[in-house]
């Protein structure tokens, strides 16, 4: 087995000391978050931040193509706005950011589809979210091509990200900086998280009634864009733009299916995560596959199981009613 | 019918001898929706007496939730109108808890994973800084709600698991946990069966009684307003009308829903009856058995007296 090699080895286990670090902070900061993903149904809004990610990497891009030409290769500036560096980061996180701010906004503007103000003319969230989705989307690829022209033209090398590793994430490429950013990002997040909990759930559970018992619904739904867009982006690493709202949905969904205790249902939610990140990456060193590709299908597996679980325990207790209605001579179930 | 405000009875001075400010007053309210022709609500002015409990009954599309937005303070208030709740902005009054709202139960996520004692404690504990955890007194205080409201046997379990009777009576427990002097309950009676209803009642009743609060209730529906109020308005764009429950004629109803009424009270109840040309004399049987049905279940109110 391959994986036995990377547990008995030092140097092999080296190799993916930072990736499972990176993946597990990941895992940890998106569990706790899919759950109000899944309850408050901001999955397209994930979705659609995901995607504007490409409008960031563009733009990262073209700054870090700009920042060589300014201030000279090998440049303090240059190294800051390097693929990988934190300055990248901070590019992609703001544009995400702000396309989850104006996601949000259109949403304020545009009401829920079929409300009353959607249909005095504002545009719908769906709405809104896919038109800033393609529009960050068609940002990207173009600012992108600038980059390389741009490049090109000074006679430098052309920003070397590739495509799959946008699409699909590269996990197994994250380095100790990489897992520097993540963990970072992790203890912040959920930090601030514990620090608004009561709010924050008083907001998801009842977003018409909150604001009338005086919580600061608009700060709340600020926080939680920005806490979106942030772990969408670390996901990212995990399992690149298409698949980031895996990380994001799926573990609160499977939770939800197994409790309904909101603490339980977090803790379920980060048991699946990590699990899911853990098995994915044995999955791919086994079978020398992509890692974002494995850890979603972990993910989606585990979800059909429980959908299989609770739908056979149905059966089960359908059963025993019928047992119970035909013991008690057809009369019902002894009401 | 002319428009005409709602107020206090000036001519026995009741302003005079209650003390403190009004817990709503709400004057001159014109509003329009950006981008909408129409008037959403036209000239409306209300005051609601300490302690008592009004009803504005409408139908679908008057303008009641559109009110109430403004009353909150949830949309903004038009120029040269007023809006205060106890002499307070809505934002003022809402930020220091003075106002309970109960939402239509549609509204809160009943698959929420939480427990009817944890929805109710949010309410109060929200305000708590994160470290702190809720103290003896709140939660004696969310005990005595959670026995008041008759959800003791359903506390810890999840409100997904709750009876639409039960989960309203969470949310009524909700809206009181922050002790409030206004307690706001919008469509209370929308998906609760006719046994939920009467208990609806009584509750609120008991809650009025108990906790010696004003109460204000928006409904298109008969039973909802005229189980526990002591005055309604009836309001379709302009305020319509004001009175007692035994003061709704069948004039007035069938003015008020126009064509909203086959759809209030069931075209089989109706029975062919024109709603329309309703003169003074003439009865209006549905709503009139609705109230008195509320009166046969010893509620207090009376019933709509057909004249």
């Amino acid at each position: 087995m391959k994986l036995l090699e990377y547990f008995t080895s030092a140097d092999a286990f080296s190799l993916i000391l930072a990736p499972l670090l990176a993946g597990l902070c990941v895992a940890v900061l998106c569990a706790v978050l899919s759950v109000l993903v899944v309850l408050k149904r901001l999955a397209f809004v994930g979705q659609g931040v995901s995607h504007s990610a490409f409008g960031g990497i563009g733009l990262a891009a073209v700054a870090s193509v700009l920042a060589i030409i300014v201030a000279g290769p090998g440049s303090t500036l240059a190294t800051v706005l390097g693929q990988g560096a934190a300055g990248e980061f901070a590019i992609i996180v703001g544009f995400c950011i702000a396309a989850a701010l104006g996601m949000s906004a259109v949403g304020q503007g545009g009401g829920r589809a079929g409300s009353d103000s959607a249909a005095r003319g504002g545009v719908r969230v769906d709405t809104g979210i896919g038109l800033f989705l393609v529009g960050s989307m068609a940002a990207g690829a173009l600012l992108m091509q600038y980059a390389g022209a741009l490049a090109r033209s000074r006679g430098l090398s052309e920003p070397a990200r590739s495509w799959e590793s946008i699409l699909f994430g590269s996990l197994v490429t994250a380095n100790m900086a990489d897992v520097q950013i993540t963990a970072i990002v992790m203890v912040c997040s959920l930090l601030t998280l514990w620090l608004c909990r009561r709010p924050v759930l008083f907001y998801a559970f009842d977003e018409t009634s909150a604001p009338v018992f005086g919580v600061p619904v608009r700060a709340v739904r600020t926080l939680m864009m920005v806490l979106l867009a942030v772990a969408t982006v670390t996901a990212m690493k995990v399992c690149g733009v298409v698949l980031a709202t895996a990380l994001l949905v799926v573990p609160g969904a499977i939770a939800l299916k197994l409790s309904r205790r909101v603490w339980s249902v977090m803790a379920l939610s980060v048991v699946c995560a990590v699990a899911s990140v853990l098995a994915g990456l044995g999955l791919s060193i086994e079978l020398d596959a992509q890692t974002g590709p494995c850890i979603v299908l972990v993910l989606c597996a585990g979800f059909a199981l429980c959908t299989l679980a609770n739908w056979v325990r149905g059966l089960g207790y359908t059963s025993a009613a019928r047992l119970a209605a035909s013991s008690n001579g057809g009369r019902g179930l002894g009401t | 019918m002319t428009a005409h405000s709602f107020s206090l009875p000036k001519a026995n001075g009741a302003a005079g001898v209650l003390s403190g400010p009004l817990p709503v007053q709400v004057s001159d309210v014109t509003f329009r929706y950006a981008g909408s022709q129409a008037l959403a609500l036209e000239n409306v002015s209300l005051s609601v007496l300490p302690r008592e409990r009004l009803g504005i009954l409408g139908p679908n599309g008057g303008g009641k939730s559109t009110l109430l937005k403004v009353m909150l303070g949830l949309l903004p208030a038009p120029v040269g109108s007023t809006v205060r709740l106890f002499g307070e902005s809505p934002l003022a009054a809402r930020r220091s808890g003075k106002v309970g709202y109960v939402p239509q139960r549609s509204e809160a996520e009943s698959s929420f994973p939480l427990s009817v004692r944890q929805v109710i404690t949010l309410a109060a504990s929200w305000r708590l800084a994160p470290w702190q955890r809720p103290g003896a007194e709140l939660r004696a205080r969310i005990d005595s709600l959670i026995e008041l409201v008759g959800v003791r046997e359903v506390a810890d379990r999840p409100i997904g698991a709750l009876s639409g009777g039960q989960m309203q009576r969470t949310l009524i427990a909700r809206a009181l946990a922050p002790q409030p002097r206004l307690l706001v309950l919008d469509e209370p009676t929308v998906g609760i069966d006719a046994v939920g209803q009467a208990q609806f009642a009584e509750l609120l009743t008991s809650v009025h009684r108990t906790l010696d609060l004003t109460v204000l209730i928006v409904s298109h529906d008969l039973r909802a307003i005229a189980a526990g109020c002591d005055r309604v308005a009836c309001l379709s764009r302009r305020l319509h009308s004001h009175t007692s429950p035994q003061g709704l004629t069948p004039q007035v109803l069938a003015e008020l829903f126009s064509h909203d009424v086959a759809g209030l009270i069931g075209r089989e109840q109706l029975g062919g009856m024109h709603v329309h040309a309703h003169g003074p004399d003439e009865c209006c049987p549905a709503p009139a058995e609705t109230l008195r049905s509320s009166d046969d279940r010893g509620e207090g109110r009376g019933g709509a007296q057909v004249p």
